[in-house]
């Protein structure tokens, strides 16, 4: 452990030191952009928000003289004694996740990265685009900043390039040009930007209509291989050369070099202390189907270093590690465990009101729009308000140790943040609260960003009135809230999963793995679901026998019970305490059974599209024209086969706006895993393949340059030139554009494959059912696309597989270890605690009319007659929603709602009604 | 008076599964909207009494607008 | 024992936690976030982040 050589018990982070520090050092944080000292923190909301000193730039450390800041330091954290520290930890698992590396910087210089200002990396760019960046957000060029009116974006500098040993794609660029291309247009409308790609890989859920926007704001794609960019009197010449051969070269402001995921640079050190094998390219080696278990047992890796991929996947396999690691070290679970405690709420029902407002400048994102410091202003001499502040994020970390300062400092017990959301961030503020000793519900949350900064942008004065508007309707409800009493509920600790593909099983095991009960139910006669239909892997490993050793694991798993034939046809209860009616089919006769369990995993699956239009060709299905499945069922099949003598395979069949909207993920690799069976058997078989973007990601690249190597022809069409299929059976003819020969070519193949996308099974009836949203693709959406990638907005209920977005087997595994993991959280809790929104009743004004009862769509109230035989209703907690029908309904207002009472709304909606000038 | 002129004060009632939540992604998605609401989150529009309504066209307000 | 604490090696920190476990998270850095954490918004919701 190295010191830090600053006490962070006694560190408050107030960044005095910095400020007197006398040495400079390059900021690493923002990438080298600008600078920063010796003595700092990397960015305000750092965890742990202490300072360091790099001991490597330090005057003392380095030369034995300075130590100015240990005068400066008011709370006297800085110690230079302290010394590098080394720890044995006996643990039960590790998991790796270091993440990745950055590109070296001589594949960058043939870009004139280095040696021209203005030549930036994509995660030096984001840093400029930042609020928190050097030029505060305002984007302008570093030679010397000019606003950039033309900026070009590179990609796959680093990636798929052998030349600097990094034959894999790293998956997210494309997406995050895209997106940083966008932001940069949001900075300045007037910009023009042009991306150069070879394919664009947004392959992800959501990522094709980003693309498609970013084109409608303007943004251009431009199919070309960039040789290099040249300093040209003060900007930069861009010379490419496209697919047809022709040359041409374009000037530029400033360029953008998407580059792409290394391997971490002290990867083959961690491996070797930990004993585990790295693959070719130094990054951890793992198998298709166990994506997280390095070769060492007991050690597992997630993130990027098990391969290059977004925030969500990495994600997804951090939690899949986990739940695998729990099921691993089971017997010490609830062992050794800390729990935090706060300190003892304090009572405020006798004392006067002392509000505290916090309006949020949440970096550039309401600040740029809302005149926040008028807003904060507006709020002074309102009644109770005693003390108001600006902060830049009022979520950072920083921000909640300003709060819970200025609760004791001036003694307040109501807060007011002016920022964002509630339904994102105001658990965040209510933890705060907490641990200032304040009941969690004396809290009030305005929404000036989502729902003023972000939609009035272009009426910066209105919405600044807006602001204030509700600013002043917030603080007249906070006026009146009260504390409200914590309330939880035990939990069912068995688990039920819904399908029993790839998806399924393998969640049912990792939960049952756990020591959870689980119960699998599946529409099907059998167990395997749209795996069933593949035959092999990229890999070359044969699926069938993987998926009959994980269904006899599931089999002899005691804690799993699995019900073919059967459907679920209703659910009550919520997180915790499910209750589900599943209809069970033998022959003609249907029995239900009812099921009793805490959480629900949904892994329905998908099927494979069979689209009767393919780019404006009516397809006719034959033994000639197949889809890549049957192609593979073909290509596998028992005795001697024989592979076609021409193939053309049609990549986007009915993806992609032809009929479906969205890109499927895995069609690209799976016509390339064909092409490579068809050249194993018989090398001298021609295979075409025609797409619009290979989207072969992550090491699946290294098959799409097999393919070439071995002869398989990729030509690419456009929308406006698709390939036109004529004829069936033996007299077919495919036409398309040959871009290298700059003509239309005709071929009669033996056989059309084409390369289908995947649609969702029957989301839309159990949406209903569960009350879960589907996205306009029908694939279920997920809680946060980013952060909570397995959760469903319904708490207790989750998803993994095809049901989520289609994408190949590992990741399923994956999604689907991870799903399980998250559901065992309430399990292994054994409690929930209920939001304290619901209703209670004053016994002493309801007059028992049973109104209330009757009106509840959740059960959740009912009548009982109290000790002297009166009736009077009473709220079933656990099943209240806090949806409040009762207490509009209640004729002598008896019910009341915790956090929404007839006061605090009349409160506000008397806010509404005065008009205080700013 | 012309109807352009017409800048109407509404109040509106926003259940927080969906009215609210859906506030929040035209928020995200950058749609642009005329800014005359101001709005009262509850958990649900079955909260609504009849006489929040009234109040609110009592305290001066053109419009309610309730979404659930 | 969790190495690294970029956003993969604090997820499965937190989630193990949550799941009943002491958990070590293990960073070179003097703060945890790794790459995320300078990013300056993520799609598709362009949330900020930290």
């Amino acid at each position: 452990m190295r010191p830090r050589y600053i006490d962070a018990d006694k560190c408050t982070a107030c960044g005095l030191c910095t400020k007197y520090c006398p040495r400079h050092l390059v900021d690493q944080y923002n990438e080298g952009l600008a600078i920063t000292r010796p003595i700092h923190i990397d960015y305000p909301q750092a965890v742990p928000a202490t300072y360091f000193i790099d001991p490597e730039a330090c005057l003392y450390l380095k030369h034995g003289v300075c130590q100015i800041c240990v005068c400066t330091c008011q709370s006297k954290a800085i110690d230079f004694s302290q010394k590098p520290e080394e720890k044995e930890l006996s643990v039960g698992a590790v998991i790796v996740a270091p993440g990745f590396g950055r590109i070296p910087d001589e594949t960058l210089a043939k870009y004139s990265y280095g040696q021209h200002a203005d030549v930036v990396t994509s995660l030096e760019f984001e840093r400029l685009l930042c609020a928190s960046g050097p030029f505060e957000g305002e984007l302008k060029c570093l030679s010397d900043r000019r606003h950039p009116k033309r900026i070009a974006f590179i990609q796959c500098v680093g990636s798929r390039d052998l030349g600097c040993d990094n034959g894999y794609c790293s998956s997210v660029c494309c997406m995050y040009a895209i997106k940083e291309a966008m932001v940069a247009k949001e900075h300045d409308p007037s910009v023009d930007i042009t991306i150069y790609y070879m394919d664009m890989r947004t392959q992800g859920k959501g990522f094709d209509a980003a693309q498609k926007k970013a084109q409608a704001m303007g943004i251009k794609f431009v199919r070309a291989k960039v040789a290099d960019v040249m300093p040209w009197e003060k900007n930069l010449k861009l010379t490419f050369s496209t697919m047809d051969g022709s040359h041409g070269f374009e000037p530029y402001d400033m360029v953008v070099l998407s580059v792409g995921l290394d391997a971490p640079a002290d990867a083959r050190n961690l491996a070797r202390i930990a004993g585990f094998e790295l693959n070719n390219y130094d990054f951890c080696k793992t198998e298709t189907f166990a994506p997280l278990l390095t070769t060492k047992p007991g050690v597992f890796v997630a993130g990027a270093f098990q391969g290059p991929k977004d925030i969500p996947e990495s994600v997804t396999q951090s939690s899949a590690a986990a739940g695998l690691v729990s099921g691993l070290v089971m017997k010490d679970r609830g062992k050794a465990l800390v729990h935090k405690s706060y300190p003892e709420e304090k009572k405020i029902e006798d004392e006067e009101v002392r509000i505290g407002v916090f309006v949020c400048h949440c970096g550039i994102n309401i600040g740029s729009v809302v005149d926040v410091p008028s807003v904060e202003k507006y709020t002074d001499g309102m009644e109770g308000v005693v003390y108001h502040a600006q902060s830049l994020y009022s979520c950072s970390q920083d921000a909640q140790e300003v709060i819970k300062e200025k609760i004791r400092e001036h003694k307040l017990n109501r807060i007011v943040v002016a920022a964002c959301s509630p339904r994102t961030h105001e658990p965040l503020f209510q933890e705060t609260l907490k641990d200032a000793g304040l009941n969690r519900c004396l809290f009030e949350m305005v929404n000036i960003r989502d729902h003023c900064s972000w939609v009035h942008a272009n009426e910066p004065e209105a919405a600044t009135r807006k602001s204030m508007d509700l600013v002043r309707m917030g603080i007249a409800k906070a006026r009146h809230i009260q504390p409200l009493p914590e309330q939880t509920v035990p939990v069912t600790d068995k688990a039920l999963v819904l399908g029993a593909g790839v998806a399924g099983l393998t969640a049912a095991l990792t939960l049952a793995e756990q020591g959870f009960h689980t119960y699998v139910i599946e529409k099907e006669d059998k167990v395997g679901g749209h795996l069933q239909h593949l035959a092999y892997t990229l890999q070359g490993e044969k699926v069938s026998t993987v998926l009959s050793d994980l269904a006899d694991k599931v089999k002899k798993n005691k804690k799993i019970e699995v019900f073919t034939n059967s459907e679920l046809t209703a659910v009550s209860g919520f997180v915790g305490n499910f209750s589900s009616v599943v209809a069970n089919r033998k022959g003609k006769s249907t029995s239900e059974m009812t099921i009793d369990h805490g959480v629900i995993i949904v892994a329905t699956g998908g099927r494979e599209h069979r689209p009767e239009l393919v780019l404006g060709n009516q397809i006719k299905y034959s033994d000639a024209i197949v889809t890549q499945r049957e192609l593979e069922q073909r290509l596998a099949g028992k005795g001697k086969v024989k592979a076609p003598k021409s193939v053309v395979m049609v990549q986007c069949a009915g993806s992609r706006g032809d009929d479906l909207n969205y890109c499927s993920k895995v069609c690209c690799s799976h016509a390339v895993k064909n092409a490579l069976k068809i050249k194993e058997l018989d090398p001298a078989s021609q295979v075409v393949v025609l797409y619009r973007d290979m989207r072969t990601y992550g090491y699946a690249e290294d098959a799409y340059r097999e393919a070439r190597e071995k002869g398989v022809v990729f030509i690419p069409y456009s929308l406006d030139n698709k390939p036109v299929i004529k004829g069936s059976g033996k007299k077919m003819t495919v036409t398309f554009h040959d871009p290298i020969l700059r003509e239309e070519v005709s071929m009669n193949p033996e056989l059309i494959a084409l390369s289908v996308g995947i649609v969702p099974e029957g989301t839309e009836e159990l949406s209903k059912l569960l009350k879960i949203p589907v996205n306009e693709d029908k694939f279920y959406l997920e809680a946060h696309v980013k952060l909570r990638p397995v959760e469903l907005p319904v708490s207790g209920v989750y998803v993994c597989g095809l049901a989520h977005s289609p994408k190949p087997v590992d990741e399923i595994i994956v999604q689907a270890q991870a799903a399980a993991a998250k559901a065992s959280i309430p399990l292994v809790k054994g409690c929930v605690s209920v939001e304290p929104t619901v209703s209670s009743v004053d016994k002493e004004e309801c007059i028992g009319c049973g109104l209330c009862e009757s009106l509840c769509p959740y059960q959740a109230i009912r009548i009982v007659k109290d000790e002297n035989g009166k009736r009077k209703a009473e709220t079933i907690t656990a099943s209240c929603k806090g949806c409040g029908i009762c207490a509009s309904h209640c004729p002598v207002f008896a019910i009341s709602m915790g956090g929404f009472t007839d006061e605090q709304i009349t409160a506000q909606i008397t806010a509404f009604g005065e008009t205080k000038e700013a | 008076m012309s109807k352009n002129d017409f800048n109407p004060r509404i109040l509106g009632f926003l259940c927080n599964w969906c009215c609210y939540a859906a506030a929040d992604s035209a928020g995200v998605s950058r749609y642009q909207y005329p800014p005359n609401l101001r709005t009262i989150r509850v958990m649900c529009t079955g909260r609504l009494d009849a006489a929040f309504v009234l109040r609110g066209f009592a305290e001066g307000a053109d419009g309610i607008f309730t979404g659930g | 024992m969790v190495v690294g604490g970029g956003v993969a090696g604090v997820q499965a920190a937190l989630d193990l936690t949550e799941l009943g476990y002491y958990v070590y998270l293990v960073e070179k850095s003097a703060a945890v976030g790794g790459a995320m954490a300078q990013l300056d918004k993520t799609f598709p919701t362009n949330d900020c982040s930290l």
